[in-house]
């Protein structure tokens, strides 16, 4: 469970407005697969990163645009995504912060990539997607973020 | 962007780890994770034991069927028949005895004449098993005919 909570929390925290529904979206989707797992074992990771983004929709289309707008500029404090060392701590923040402007597309591919440890195909599972589109929404995605970091740090 | 600037972007990117979460929302999902397991029926066990010996059973299940088969047909295979005791002939005696001899003539379609010799044979054999105190007869007549040409005659 700590072993993959960091991951499940940050895909969370891309897929929602604010920390508190990032925290109770790894809850829920976690208690529901766990639900669903008759063995006994640990649900499959993808089976997790897809609850969270399902929950997540369905939290942002019960929640009225006003309210979320509202609750978003209210929110000046981003948690930080990254756990960095003291010398990354700069490069946490610009990464953080290109991220945040990255298409959505490509920003959870690239999440579920480089930190969920998930393939292509379990990737393409997650987001219900081909598995030859996930890897090039990842090729785009890095070489969009690669552009953003550059303007974030300059 | 080529493929070498990839993996520099994939590795300096890959050196960021997501920040550890909370500690009150890793003990909220441990005692999540508790309220589930209290209320996950003890079936898993043994559906788990189930599972992990079904593919042996799928195995004997066959195997099973196939050495009942081959005990089946080793205990009923019927049994041979008892055949006669073989009978050893030490002695055979034969005996050709010539019943009629007489001679036929006769025209083939070219008009050449051609006789036949005809002979009436009655051919006896006689088996005998002297340890077993067997004696077999059989008697056969047999017909022999012979053509003979004029000049030969």
């Amino acid at each position: 469970m700590a072993e993959h909570a960091p991951s499940l929390l940050l895909f969370a925290r891309q897929q929602s407005r604010t920390e508190a529904d990032a925290q109770d979206l790894v809850q829920d989707a976690i208690v529901e697969c766990w639900q669903r797992q008759r063995d006994g074992e640990p649900p499959p990771r993808p089976l997790v990163f897809a609850t969270i983004r399902r929950r997540a929709i369905d939290l942002a289309r019960t929640l009225d645009r006003r309210a979320q707008r509202e609750l978003v500029a209210g929110e000046e404090v981003l948690e930080c995504w990254f756990d960095p060392g003291v010398e990354d701590r700069e490069r946490a923040r610009i990464v953080q912060s290109a991220m945040n402007q990255l298409p959505e597309i490509y920003r959870e591919v690239i999440t579920l990539k480089l930190w969920g440890d998930l393939t292509f195909g379990e990737i393409a599972e997650t987001l219900a997607i081909p598995a030859n589109t996930a890897a090039s929404r990842y090729r785009y995605g890095l070489a969009e973020l690669r552009e953003l970091t550059r303007e974030v740090a300059a | 962007m080529n493929h070498f600037d990839h993996r520099l972007v994939e590795g300096d990117l890959a050196r960021l780890r997501p920040a550890r979460p909370p500690e009150q929302l890793l003990e909220r999902l441990e005692a999540a994770r508790c309220q589930v397991a209290k209320r996950q029926p003890a079936a898993p066990e043994r559906a788990a034991w189930r599972l992990d010996w079904l593919p042996l059973f799928r195995w004997l299940a066959p195997a099973t069927a196939v050495v009942i088969a081959a005990v089946a047909l080793a205990i009923w295979r019927p049994a041979p028949l008892q055949s006669a005791p073989a009978i050893r002939a030490d002695d055979v005696e034969i005996d050709r005895q010539l019943l009629n001899s007489y001679d036929a003539v006769a025209t083939l379609p070219g008009g050449e004449p051609v006789r036949f010799r005809c002979r009436e044979w009655m051919d006896a054999v006689t088996f005998r098993d002297t340890a077993g105190g067997v004696v077999i007869q059989q008697r056969e007549p047999r017909f022999e005919v012979v053509a003979v040409r004029f000049e030969t005659y």
